[in-house]
């Protein structure tokens, strides 16, 4: 390797030796030579001129990097004399930097990168704190009045904005579709430091002079083929015109649903934007429900602290007036979207690195068996006057080729690893459509690449740097002291991997556990033969009394379907969240203080419902259609529980859903079974259940029980709904059982993975105790030759490896064993009915790792049993 | 580990590296010299008895450079021959002082341990 700004010194070296030889013999000349012969004499006298030249070089402290070079050069030459083993290497170690390089850049985009949009450390988002007394034990989103208040008073908020999701029915563009819509104040995306692509902004008066909106880009391409003169255009939502006044960029990176705070909400991306009246917000109730969410941008230098005591203070103003008591906070935005999945994708990336570790735990001890063989080779070397320095760099580069190899490759594989992961992760992680290979994950990488190369080769190259030339030289092979202490070397390797392993598998194999737990989880209802399909009134056309109507006559027909045996309807489905949540309260007592206030969830159900969904009637009888215009419910047994403890709550009185205002007092006339209504994790709410003449939410999902499989009544009970009303939005129906598996989506893919990356450790550390225990083996042929001959018996042989091999195995398991229990605390949280020490994941993790290691050191103790004694004694 | 570095060279440097470093500092306190001049002067001031070869001269003279202690500028010699001309610095005379204390010690020591000997 020549570099160019070397060219001129080795030019002027080249003239300094010339004009040298010169002088010498124009001396010789002098003393009176031949021209011949003088020139012959110097030229003789100065030796080999290229030796000197190379050996003055050095000197310039240039030639490392030729050194480099050549030390690399050797290294792929080693690399060469075993490409089996190489290959190997290099695919254990690209897809453990691959899959670590790929799972970091998901907790960097998810956790660490801030959010693209303007300043985002001043974003917040508001919530409401229940009275300390209340043992609600979760903070709220905020009501409009608190909004109000807020927007209006605030002096450290740059800007207060409002967001509620809300569904659209879009018609006059292809099919009538329903758009998830938000509901925003006019100052949303101005507090994000977001502006449309094209078109305006909302304004203030948007608020007041309704009917504008704005457009997401992908609602533009695929409803209004990108039409550019698609501003100022009227479109038909809910039945009502709207003006287009703006389309927004591509790239909005919103967050999605819960991520903005609520109890409840759909996990997709919303699709256009409309101002919420501002009205509205003045005119709302001071205890009005908490149903929205409230992002603020805080001022330049305005601390977290400080916003929070500006916010309670212009909430005790007004609260005073209502004798209300609550309090606010600010959770930082990236906070609140993140707080899901937090811990999760932490754990994950420690498992991964875990896995990485283990893999370069074991690459380091294929490349001790290599330098095992080049302690003769190291021994000349160092008798030849090598430095040790050298020797050391020398094969800390082998190591730094194979992991560079590796960690290439590896990024082919995080990049593909990406694509998958992102294709079949829950969606309700946060900015999952951020993901991708950034610089910051780039310069991860090279940082493990660094880290690795040092786990794989700063013990071969110690190794082999410390080389006695005497002892290498000597006749056979190397002495046996040395060949035990490495030995003892490699033992250690072998438990740390099994330690490291034994770690993940019990992580592994409680969030296994914790799974079975949840799909066991009793879910009140029977899943099988169910179908749902959601349907929204938001078209003005429907009045109450019109979706009343609408559903009064449809579900005749739907349970008429051939196939169907009953059919029903519900405001919100088992499993959709938490809504529609109010004080849970007898009406015959007075208002029970804070402290012993209680939520519970209301829902509207035709009489058939439960029957349909096969929810268990435990006293009393359910809601039946004579009940239409009779103020009765059916509530949980919890919330019998609650409020009438040891009583018989049939024939008492629990406050109905619609108390603004009116205070309906409702008889209770039946108990039902518990149904989960955010998470089969969760305990399900206290649950009152209404007659839905009662009351009509503009969403309403419709559930038919069939007779076989219910996928085949889809086409039967879509068209029930398009002959009912052909500008209804359908979504596409779901079967109850892919709701239940949607709501422990997130769970089971956590499991995957973490499950996955413990067999992989698994796989790592058994290869490494085979490796281990064959090399054991090679070595110790002759004395097992005698041994054989001398008449040992082949169990007595395998014995003897099994025993030997397992050693380092068993203290690693104790070692991972005491760590496990010792960090479980760490990874409770992810845990469900499954203590982070349970004793069984811990006795089948250990069972498993066990028998693992037995066949690794099967295969090379029955080797060793086989040997044939003659060939075996002749082996050195 | 280069293979094309036999180990003889390296080995003589490191054998005389101290001892030939002191002689040519010393031999550049008269002024300055091209490498030739400097194998000359000291095999000559030396009686013949050291002999400087050239695969340690030139190394130990670029050496010399990084380490600061002289410094070269080409020239011409009275035969008209273009020439490298090293020089001291003045860390490279404080060099020179500091291994010439170094040297003296040790020689006395090395004087007295052969004496004792002998006694």
């Amino acid at each position: 390797m020549k570099l160019w700004f070397r060219s001129r010194r080795d030019e002027e070296l080249d003239e300094e030796i010339r004009a040298h030889l010169a002088m010498a013999a124009r001396d010789r000349l002098e003393r009176g030579e031949t021209p011949g012969d003088a020139q012959q004499n110097a030229r003789r006298e100065l030796g080999n001129e290229l030796l000197i030249k190379e050996v003055t070089r050095e000197m310039w402290g240039w030639s490392w990097l030729e050194r480099f070079a050549q030390d690399l050069r050797y290294a792929l030459r080693q690399m060469r004399r075993s490409p089996g083993v190489s290959v190997i290497a290099i695919l254990t170690l690209a897809l453990g930097l691959g899959a670590t390089t790929a799972m970091f850049s998901i907790v960097n985009t998810a956790l660490l990168e801030p959010l693209k949009y303007r300043d985002p450390a001043r974003l917040y988002l508001a919530r409401t704190l229940p009275p300390a007394r209340a043992k609600l034990g979760r903070d709220f989103p905020v009501n409009a009045r608190q909004f109000h208040e807020w927007r209006t008073h605030c002096r450290s908020c740059e800007d207060v904005s409002l967001i509620r999701f809300l569904d659209l029915t879009l018609v006059g563009a292809g099919q009538p579709v329903k758009l998830l819509a938000l509901d925003v104040s006019y100052n949303f995306f101005r507090t994000l430091g977001i502006q449309p692509a094209m078109g305006r902004d909302f304004l203030p008066e948007d608020e007041q002079d309704w009917g504008k909106v704005i457009l997401t880009d992908t609602l533009w391409r695929t409803r209004f083929a990108a039409d550019p003169s698609i501003l100022g255009r009227a479109i038909q939502l809910n039945g009502e015109s709207h003006t287009v006044i703006g389309v927004m960029p591509p790239d909005l990176h919103l967050p999605r649903g819960t991520q903005w705070g609520g109890f409840s909400g759909p996990e997709t991306d919303p699709l256009i934007f409309r101002p919420h009246a501002a009205t509205g917000a003045q005119q709302a109730r001071p205890a009005g429900s908490l149903n929205y969410s409230s992002m603020i941008r805080l001022k330049p230098g305005v601390s977290r602290q400080q916003g929070i005591e500006e916010l309670n203070v212009l909430l005790a103003d007004f609260a005073r007036d209502f004798n209300l008591e609550t309090s606010t906070t600010l959770i930082p935005l990236q906070d609140q979207m993140t707080r899901n999945a937090r811990s999760a994708l932490w754990l994950l990336l420690g498992a991964i690195g875990a896995v990485l570790l283990i893999a370069c735990v074991n690459v380091g001890n294929l490349m001790l068996v290599r330098t095992a063989n080049r302690y003769r080779e190291a021994g000349v070397r160092l008798a030849l006057g090598a430095s040790r320095a050298r020797l050391f760099g020398l094969v800390l580069k082998e190591a730094f080729l194979l992991v560079g190899i590796g960690g290439i490759l590896g990024l082919g594989f995080a990049y593909a690893g990406l694509k998958l992961f992102v294709a079949a992760a829950p969606v309700d992680l946060p900015r999952l459509d951020e993901v991708g290979l950034n610089w910051r994950a780039l310069a991860f990488s090279a940082f493990i690449i660094a880290l690795s190369t040092l786990v794989c080769g700063i013990v071969p190259a110690w190794r082999l740097s410390r080389t006695e030339p005497l002892e290498s030289l000597k006749a056979g092979s190397a002495n046996s002291s040395e060949i035990s202490r490495k030995l003892r070397f490699r033992e250690l390797m072998v438990s740390v991997e099994v330690a490291l392993s034994t770690m993940l598998l019990v992580v592994g194999g409680l969030l296994l556990f914790s799974f079975l737990r949840v799909m066991r989880v009793d879910k009140g209802f029977e899943v099988g033969h169910v179908i749902a399909q959601d349907v929204s009134f938001v078209n003005p056309k429907y009045s109450d009394e019109g979706r009343r109507r609408f559903v009064e006559e449809i579900v005749p027909k739907l349970a008429a379907i051939p196939g169907v045996r009953f059919a029903g309807a519900i405001n919100v489905l088992p499993l959709r969240g938490e809504d529609w949540v109010s004080d849970l309260r007898d009406t015959d007592r007075p208002e029970p203080p804070l402290d012993q206030a209680a939520l519970a969830n209301f829902r509207f159900v035709t009489p058939d419902y439960f029957k349909t969904i096969g929810i268990p009637l435990k006293e009393g009888r359910f809601i039946e259609p004579k009940d239409q215009d009779r103020p009765v419910a059916v509530i949980s047994e919890r919330a019998a529980q609650h409020l009438w403890p040891g009583q018989n709550p049939l024939g008492k009185h629990v406050q109905g859903a619609n108390s603004e205002g009116k205070n309906p007092a409702l008889e209770v006339v039946g108990v039902v079974g518990e149904i989960p209504a955010s998470s089969l994790e969760r305990t399900p709410p206290m649950t009152v259940y209404e007659h839905y003449w009662r009351m009509q939410p503009v969403g309403m999902s419709f559930v038919l029980r069939t007779e076989s499989n219910p996928a085949t009544v889809v086409s039967s009970l879509r068209a029930v709904f398009s002959s009912a009303d052909p500008e209804l939005a359908l979504s596409p129906a779901q079967t109850m059982e892919q709701i239940v598996d949607g709501s422990v989506a997130a769970r089971r893919f956590q499991m995957y993975l973490a499950v996955a990356f413990a067999l992989t450790a698994l796989l790592l550390a058994s290869l490494g105790v085979y490796g281990v225990i064959s090399f054991n083996v090679a070595r110790r042929t002759p004395e097992m030759g005698i041994r054989i001959a001398l008449g040992a018996r082949t169990m007595q042989l395998t014995a003897m490896i099994l025993r030997q091999g397992l050693r380092p195995v068993v203290a690693g398991l104790a070692v991972g064993l005491v760590a496990a229990l010792a960090l479980g605390r760490f990874i409770a949280t992810e845990l469900y009915g499954v203590a982070p020490n349970d004793p069984w994941t811990m006795s089948a993790v250990a069972a498993l790792l066990f028998a693992v290691a037995i066949c690794a050191c099967w295969i090379p103790a029955r080797r060793a049993s086989k040997i044939d004694p003659l060939r075996a004694l002749r082996f050195e | 580990m280069s293979g094309k570095t036999p180990a003889r060279y390296q080995n003589r440097i490191e054998l005389l590296q101290g001892t030939l470093d002191m002689l040519i500092l010393q031999t550049l306190r008269r002024g300055a010299q091209h490498g030739y001049g400097i194998a000359q002067s000291i095999r000559s001031g030396s009686s013949e008895v050291l002999q400087v070869e050239t695969g340690s001269l030139y190394p130990a003279l670029h050496r010399l450079e990084k380490q600061g202690w002289v410094k070269s500028e080409w020239g011409q010699t009275d035969n008209k021959q273009r020439a490298k001309f090293y020089s001291l610095t003045a860390s490279g005379r404080k060099q020179l002082e500091a291994e010439h204390t170094r040297w003296s010690q040790m020689s006395v020591a090395i004087a007295r341990l052969m004496k004792a000997r002998e006694a």
